[in-house]
């Protein structure tokens, strides 16, 4: 029994040291964002867990009203224009822009050269 | 009774290390004040070639929490693939200014990468991961670095048995072996640098808003 007693409190301890000092609060929901992209590195097949994964997230804090978190737009945004989507990928680019206001610079670089590519695409189209 | 005594002692350890952390003079950093971070890809110094990819999707969440707007890892390292930067050294040598201007970015986060393996004996499996981080501010100016190495090697209960403790650490080895788990390893690094170490970044402006 004793020994059962020792081996909570050492538990007890050691939550402490791991939850302990980090206990801030968490500022943003991330959806699995980083086991995602970590998974979509290790197979690059599961690109397309990646973004089903944040669409699914997007969607939902949306619904709420939550804001998203920094940067999550955007990485959809370019998986929408790597596979092609440029108008998809410039509505997303956008919402990271308006969300937040630190991403103008690269946001604002991003729609521009889409637009052009998509441009240049329906030129060479017709 | 010393058993106690040592838990203790732990536990005073562990209140007063929150409550009093010895942090070391982050005026420097106080007075660059960056609202935002461009994580680059890393300088890769192991022999695994994934390694800096695997540590990018872990870098993005911490430092987020912390209360900075931390670029999107993945669109940034598309870009820079666009620009004609694939590896990490090459990122690494361009100026900090013109990197933080591509991106408007206020700092750069960069990172080295020194250990990343797994180390066998016979019977025992060791992992590492060890890194290098620095922050530069827009102007060039170096405001805060660290440095972090962790290691794990997988505990084996004891089964009663001579036999059975042999075999259990042989699985166990094994297993490393064939799947060294590097993640928990870099986010535990990441959370000492970033949040829980003496040397840890102060708040962020969306931290501070909170």
């Amino acid at each position: 029994m004793k020994d059962v007693g020792v081996k909570l409190v050492g538990l007890g301890v050691c939550v402490l040291l791991i939850t302990g000092c980090a206990s801030q609060g968490q500022l943003y929901k991330w959806g699995g964002y980083d086991a995602l992209l970590y998974q979509s590195y290790k197979n690059p097949e599961k690109v397309v867990e990646f973004r089903a994964g944040l669409e699914a997230h997007i969607a939902a804090m949306e619904k709420e009203n939550l804001k998203v978190a920094p940067g999550l737009y955007a990485e959809l945004g370019t998986m929408y224009l790597q596979s092609g989507e440029p108008n998809k990928a410039i509505l997303m680019y956008k919402k990271e822009r308006e969300a937040w206001p630190e991403s103008k610079g690269l946001m604002d670089a991003l729609i521009k050269n889409t637009q052009k590519r998509a441009g240049d695409n329906a030129e060479a189209k017709s | 009774m010393r058993v106690l005594k040592i838990l203790t002692l732990f536990l005073v350890i562990v209140v007063t290390g929150c409550a009093a952390p010895a942090k070391k003079d982050l005026s420097a950093f106080s007075s660059v004040a960056p609202r935002s971070i461009l994580v680059v890809p890393s300088v890769n110094k192991t022999l695994d070639v994934d390694a800096p990819n695997y540590l990018l999707s872990t870098l993005t969440v911490p430092i987020a929490e912390k209360g900075f707007y931390v670029f999107p890892v993945n669109t940034a390292k598309f870009v820079l693939e666009q620009e004609g930067f694939y590896e990490g050294e090459q990122i690494h040598n361009q100026p900090p200014e013109v990197l933080a201007g591509l991106f408007g970015a206020d700092a750069v986060l960069y990172v080295t990468i020194n250990r990343w393996d797994a180390k066998y004996l016979v019977l025992a499996a060791t992992v590492t991961v060890e890194f290098d981080y620095r922050l530069v501010s827009k102007d060039g100016v170096e405001f805060w670095k660290a440095s972090q190495k962790m290691q794990y090697s997988p505990e084996t209960t004891n089964t009663g048995s001579a036999l059975g403790n042999l075999i259990a650490m042989a699985v166990s080895a094994a297993m490393t072996r064939a799947a060294p788990n590097y993640l928990p390893l870099t986010q535990r690094a990441n959370q000492i640098v970033f949040v829980l170490g003496p040397n840890a970044i102060p708040d962020g402006p969306y931290r501070k808003l909170k």
